[in-house]
This record gives C-alpha cells, structure tokens and sequence, in this order.
C-alpha cells in the first residue's frame, strides 16, 4: 500500500502578524512556523494505519513552499513517515488552493497512492480547498472533515462531523483521500530516537516549475489589518440623567427607536 | 575550517571572535525538534499533573520518568552501543532547559539522567553498563547519587560512610548514612561513595534490594516539593566487589567530575525556569490594572522586565557558549580511543572552571528573576494560588546544592591559580604585562564601525583589571592566597561576570546580521542593559577585592586601574530598557 499525506508549514498562530510589502499576504518577518494543526491528525492518522498493517504500506509525505519548509518535513518524518518530497516554491503564498491542488496532483498521478490524507484546511489560507481538489483531478473519492477513520481490506470507513454536531458515516474503496478534522486523533511527538532516524531518510527536491500547469482562478486583492474600531462610551452620573442621554443616542446613532 | 579549541579559562587572555562561540540560534533542525518534543512532554503531561506532584505523588514521579523513557529523553548522553543518543552537550542543555518548566519534576528528571546516570556511563566497566545501563535509559530503573552525609556537605570527602572488603574477597560490606539524597525513596540503583578501610574513597553501585539498605521519611522542604529528598542508610549493605565503580580510592574523581556536567546542567536547567517565571511576570503586568492602566504601562515594572530579559540572555548564552566549548573538544577524541572515556573526562574538566561559573552565575540570575517576578505580583506574589510563590521558594535551592555557590565561586581563582602553576595557561606573564601596561596612558579611540565596539573595549579592560588585581593578590599572598576566602570570592565575581558579559556580546554580534530590524535593536539593547550591569557588578567586585588586600601606593594604583578599566559610557540606558521592555510586553514571554 502506498499511502501520501499532504502537509503545510504555517506560521504560529499566536504572532502578531503584519501586511507583507505588496499587502498581498502576511510578513514573515519575525514569524516562527510549525506544521499545520490539521495536516497533524492526517501524518498521525496515516502512521496509525501503517502500524495497523503492520509496517506494510510506505508513507510519502508532501510539503509545498520555500527551503524553511525543511523544518516541517523533519518533523513528518520523525513521526513516522518513510520518505517525503519537497516541492520547492519559494512564491507558494501566491499560489491559489487550485494551483496548489494540481500540483500535488501533478505529483501524485502517476505514483498510485491507495490512499491520500490531507488536513481539512490550513491554519493560515483556510480555503479547506486543497484536499478535494485533489481529489477531483486524480479522479478518487474523497470524505472530508473526518473525525473517525477505520481500514478494512481496501475500503476506508470515516465518520465525518457535519452542521449541528451531527456525525455521518461514509464507506469509500481505495484509492481515496480524506481530509481529517480534529478530534480524529491525537497527533505523537517525535520521540529522539526517531528525529535522529528521520535524518537519513530521503527527501527528493522537485522544482515547482516541473509540476505546475495550472493559472490562478483567484488572486489575492488585499491583505490588511481590520480598521480598529472606535473607543466605548461610558456614560456616568445621574442615573436619570444616564437614560437620557442613552435614549438620545440610540436615538441619533443607530436604528433601535426608529 | 576545523574549530578552534579553547583551553578552560583561556577567555581571559585571549580574545574570542563571534563565530567561535556557539549560540542557541545554531541549533540544526534535529535540535530543535528534540526541544520542541521535551516542551510538549512537560506541557501536555507535566504540568497537567503538577499539583499532584507537588504533595509528593512519587508514583506519578516515576511514570513519568519513564515517558521520559519512550521518548528517548534518558538516553541523550547514553552511548550507542547502550541503546542511548550520545547527543552532544548543547541538546543535552537544550532538553534540560525545556524540561525545567515541569518544577519539582526537572529535579527528579536531572538526578536521574545527569548524576544518577552519569557515573555508570562514565567509569562502569562493561559488565556493569550491560547490566544498568538499560533500565535506567528506559526509566524502568530509577537512579540516584549518594554523596553528602549529616555532616560532610561541603566536604564531601570528608565522608564517613565505610566499606570493608569480607574476608573471602568477594563483597564489600558498606556502613553509613547519606544525606538530602535525590531521589532518595523511588531509586532502584545508588552511587554510594564510602571510604574503603576508612581512607580510599570509592564509589559503589548498590542497589535498593541489597539487604540492609533503607531509606529515611522524605525531607520537609521549603521547596521542589515534588521531588524526593531522604536519607539513604546503608547497614552491613553487602555490596559485590563487581559493584565497585571505577577503581579503589578514586571515587573523588567520579564524584566531582559529574559534579562539572551537573553544574552546567544546572545553569541550563534554571535558564529555562528563569523564562517561565518572566512569561508569567509579564503576563500578570499586562492584565493587571492600577491607576486606570496596566502596571506594564509604568517604568518600575517595565524597568523589571527589561533587567530580567537582558539577564536571561547573557545565562542562555553563557550556557550554550560553554556546551560549544566542550562540545569542541568531546570532539576531537576519536571514539576508537583506548580509554575513551578518560580523554572525555578530561575534555570536560578542562572547562571545570567555566562550569562553576554557568552554576553561579545562572543560579543567581534567576534568584533575581523569581524575586522580580514576585515583586510585580505585588500582594498576590505572596499568595500560592499564584506561581511566583512557588518560583521563589524553588528557586533557593539552585544557589546551594550541586555545590554551594561560595564553593563554586572559591574554585574558580583556585582552579586558575592552579592551572597557572602548573603552567597550562601564562596567567603569572599576562599579569606581569598588564601591570606594566598600567604606566602607559591609554588613548585608545572606540572604531564606532565595529559593532558593540564599546562592549568589546570594556571586556578587553575588565580581563586586564583582573590580571592585574589578581596578580598583585597572588605576589602578596603567594601560596596562602587559598586562605583569604573574601579575596578570591570578589576575584570570583570579577570572572563570572566578564565571561557573562563577553558570551552576550558575541552572541549578539554573531545573530545579528540574521535579525530583523526590530528584532536587531532588542538584542542590542539587551547586551547594553546587561553590559551596564554587569560592569558595575565587576568594577564593585574588583575594588572590594583591592581594599581587601591592598594598601598604601599599591591600592591607589589597583583602585586607579578600576577607575580606568571600567569606564563604560551607557548613553541612551534608558531607552534601551524601555525599547527592550516593549520587546518583553509585546511577547508576553522571554522574546529571544
């Protein structure tokens, strides 16, 4: 079995981000990045299923984007994937999710994956975009937001989170992919052993340039900071005097005593 | 281009250039992965179970070390064909200073893996590290370093713990009763030193089920509550002659050369306390409102956060600086050599001075910082449902064991003096040289092209002062200078702190072309505030040292050289805090 799992390196949700020079994107300036939340479960939930089968099938995993997404890789490999390939782009923020998506199409078709996880979405763009379209160009099935995963005998079963807290459950034959969703599991460090292992596994470096033949169907307008808004009003005094400055302004500003 | 290899305290007659030190920002992406492991262990398993482990739940103590176990992180300084890592020095540090977040846990987690484990791996005869070697890597065995007794501390030597050798050879039977040991009631295994027919000190591998082995109630401590502290009584404990580690009568030598490694993990350990306890600080300042803003708006606490930062940074430098040190030169011994581990050994106690001054040093900032950290707590510091009260109270114990910081501090002049004696460095001619150069007026003009040109002046005087304090000490005391103990503490306290400073400044000088702007102007006023600091520190420390043993014309030309030595002009002080302050606020952590 050949199993591919997609991943992104974004940057740590907790900085401070700022508009880059053009205000396409964010700045990187000062930025630490770390593997996407998402594409977590799905490295997780394809190393479960490796050790499942045991030992059988091989992970490949997939990272798009400059040389810092090295560090990402690492970290994928040291959880349990076999080998991985770096898609260098160092303008992968520019890309849109259908560019992005039929790269790693470009990529996968003729490897024969059994079975593609992606994350649901990434922590940065969020287009949740990326993984069906996938998908779509390689002509698989796909669940997504998967919050439960079971093999058996090439066919997967996912329970999947809908609206409303209301769990469906699809059956779909290999190939496939899915986009998992957290809750599916919960994601292992890398133990030392294993990071010191993963350094003499293989990367293989691929020139975007190889891969893409697709044009963006979306282009980023703007990337700004939201206006700030503006300072409350606390009203003090008289209590008396309060409402009746409270009446004159609802009265004057919004649409409440219209 | 192969490394240059410094000589221990070769700093202070040399002067190093920035691409020979190593700075946390070298860190590959293996070492980084290895800390990033270690912070989630503690934060997802650790802390969650901290309260438990602060009222002494021993059992979670264990399981948890051997988590630590599956993730490998017993098995960094553990050789290959043992199973371990053999990890260099710097991620040893790093996994210590991650690990320290976890409180009492760290003490447990760096008895275990430092000196519990150490001398096994250090001096254990094959057989030996065949037979431990495992269990400890894996945590299924607990280890523990027996060395202080109820009334040798300081003195370690002068222990009373006894073995005798049984008349047919085969055991040696061990009397004796040892003090404040680590990990006292969940060890498996014991490094017991006792002295073999009441004169050659040994160090015995005993372990917990050997009859006549017992442990004392835990210890009521003031802090690291979590942590186990007994007495370990051995009574007729009949320990097999194929326990003895390493030879008969050199125990001393496995004694303090783990002492080194535990020292400069130690200094490790509390940099990465010292930054909890900063996160914390300024994450209350930041909420917490007096006078309608936030107490993180106001100079007095800002000015808190700038000195704690610019601290923590020399001690993260300092730190990482002596495990590329001693990394260095672990490195240039083949693996294939006889005796790997005597060249090793050496390799390390090369550096036994700078150890001891990562241990003081380190220990005493964050005494600092815990005390900071308390102070802008105001009132609720003081309360324990806030963690600044439990920094403070765990903190005390860093400035006393591992040796005592006035041990630490009366080693280093004494490891010096030593060294110069026996002519490994040229102390006596660079003291002679610098006395000299005292007549000649200096007209030097600071290059304002070179970064920290200022800072790099200063540390070129301050090396020259303490040659020359220290040279006019020696000549007048000659070999009794070891009993003017006030003397050589102030001398103490002039290296640490030009070895603090001079690791910041290179650091700084090396990161800085990686940086970004904002980035570039807190660091540099990092090194500043520290540098102003510090400076004083050494020029206070230098003049005491003077008056202490000094008088008549010799003293005005000591106290002349202070004078001279020490200038060290901090315009823009101010804005340097408060821009490194802003750096901090923005953060809400340590933001290096």
């Amino acid at each position: 079995m050949k199993i591919l799992v997609c991943v992104k390196q974004v940057p740590d949700m907790e900085s401070r981000f700022r508009p880059d020079a053009d205000g396409v994107w964010y700045a990187e300036t000062d930025l630490a990045f770390r593997v996407n939340e998402y594409d977590e479960y799905a490295i997780e939930q394809a190393v479960l299923l490796k050790e499942q089968l045991g030992g059988e099938p091989e992970i490949t995993l997939l990272c798009v984007g400059p040389d810092r997404v090295v560090e990402a890789i690492k970290k994928g490999l040291a959880m349990g994937a076999d080998r991985a390939v770096h898609v260098r782009d160092q303008a992968s923020h520019l890309k849109d999710p259908f560019q992005i998506a039929s790269i790693i199409a470009a990529y996968a078709k003729g490897e024969g994956f059994d079975l593609i996880f992606t994350g649901m979405q990434s922590l940065d763009r969020g287009s949740s975009q990326v993984g069906v379209g996938i998908a779509e160009m390689l002509g698989y099935p796909c669940a997504t937001t998967v919050v439960g995963f079971e093999y058996a005998d090439g066919t997967v079963t996912v329970k999947r989170e809908l609206e409303g807290g209301v769990k469906g459950t699809v059956r779909l034959k290999t190939p496939a992919l899915v986009t998992c969703q957290l809750g599916l599991n919960q994601p292992r460090y890398p133990t030392l052993p294993n990071i010191m292992k993963a350094k003499k596994k293989e990367v293989s470096v691929i020139p975007v340039e190889q891969l893409l033949q697709q044009d963006a169907r979306l282009v980023m307008a703007q990337f700004r900071a939201p206006a700030k808004k503006g300072g409350g009003v606390v009203l003090e005094g008289d209590v008396a005097d309060q409402v009746d400055r409270l009446i004159g302004i609802l009265k004057d500003k919004t649409a409440v005593l219209r | 281009m192969a490394a240059r290899i410094f000589k221990g305290a070769e700093f202070l007659i040399t002067e190093p250039g920035k691409d020979e030190v190593f700075v946390p920002e070298d860190f590959s992406d293996e070492q980084r992965q290895i800390g990033a492991t270690t912070e989630q262990f503690v934060t997802n398993e650790v802390i969650p179970a901290r309260e438990e482990i602060e009222h002494q739940n021993f059992e979670k103590v264990v399981q948890l070390l051997r988590r630590c176990g599956e993730l490998g992180l017993l098995m960094i300084d553990v050789p290959e064909e043992y199973g371990g890592l053999e990890l260099d020095k710097a991620t040893s540090m790093l996994a210590a200073e991650k690990i320290s977040g976890s409180g009492s846990f760290s003490v447990a987690y760096a008895a275990h893996s430092g000196i519990g484990t150490l001398p096994l791996v250090y001096y254990g005869t094959e057989e030996q590290k065949a037979r431990y070697l495992d269990k400890l890597t894996s945590g299924e065995w607990i280890a523990a370093y027996c060395l202080t007794e109820p009334d040798s501390g300081s003195d370690a030597l002068g222990a009373k713990a006894s073995a005798t050798l049984s008349a047919d050879g085969s055991h040696y039977l061990l009397n004796g009763t040892k003090q404040f040991t680590t990990n006292g009631s969940i060890a498996d295994l014991y490094t017991v030193f006792a002295k073999v027919d009441k004169e050659y000190f040994t160090a015995f591998l005993v372990e917990r089920t050997m009859e006549g082995v017992s442990v004392g109630p835990e210890e009521k401590k003031m802090g690291i509550k979590g942590s186990s502290t007994t007495q370990v009584i051995l009574d007729d404990v009949k320990v097999p002659v194929a326990n003895v580690l390493g030879e008969i009568g050199k125990g001393h030598k496995i004694a303090f050369n783990v002492l080194n490694i535990g020292r400069f993990k130690l200094g490790a350990a509390v940099t990465g306390s010292a930054k909890f306890a900063l996160s914390d600080g300024v994450k209350y300042a930041v909420l917490r409102k007096q006078f309608g803003r936030t107490i993180a708006s106001f100079g007095a606490i800002q000015e808190k956060l700038a000195d704690m930062a610019a601290e923590i940074f020399a001690s993260e430098s300092l730190v990482y600086r002596l495990a590329g040190l001693i990394d260095n030169r672990l490195a240039t011994i083949p693996k294939e050599t006889p005796n790997y581990y005597d060249a090793y050994q050496k390799g390390i106690e090369e550096y036994a001075m700078e150890c001891a001054i990562a241990k003081v040093f380190c220990s005493e900032m964050l005494a600092f910082v815990a005390d900071q950290v308390v102070q802008i707590h105001g009132g609720y510091g003081f309360i324990q449902e806030y963690p600044a009260e439990r920094y403070y109270r765990d903190e005390r114990i860093n400035r006393i064991f591992e040796g005592t910081n006035e041990i630490n501090r009366l080693l280093i002049p004494g490891t010096l003096l030593t060294r110069a004696l026996k002519g490994e460095i040229p102390l006596q001619r660079e003291a002679m040289r610098a006395l000299d150069s005292l007549t000649t007026p200096s007209f030097e003009e600071l290059d304002d092209s070179i970064p920290f040109a200022a800072e790099k002046a200063l540390l070129s005087g301050l090396k020259q002062l303490f040659l020359v304090v220290a040279g006019s000490a020696a000549q007048k005391y000659q070999a009794a200078i070891k009993d003017e103990q006030e003397v050589l503490m102030a001398l103490a306290d002039v290296v640490i702190n030009v070895f603090a400073m001079e690791s910041a400044v290179l650091r700084a000088e090396k990161i800085l072309p990686r940086l970004s702007e904002a980035k570039r102007q807190a660091v540099t006023a990092a090194v500043r505030c520290f540098c102003f600091g510090a400076n004083e520190k050494t020029a206070s420390a230098a003049r005491k040292a003077a008056f202490y043993s000094e008088e008549g014309d010799t003293l005005t030309i000591l106290l002349g050289a202070v004078r001279r030595f020490t200038r060290y002009h901090a315009a823009g002080l101010l804005q340097d805090k408060r821009l490194l302050a802003q750096a901090v606020i923005e953060a809400e952590k340590y933001p290096f």
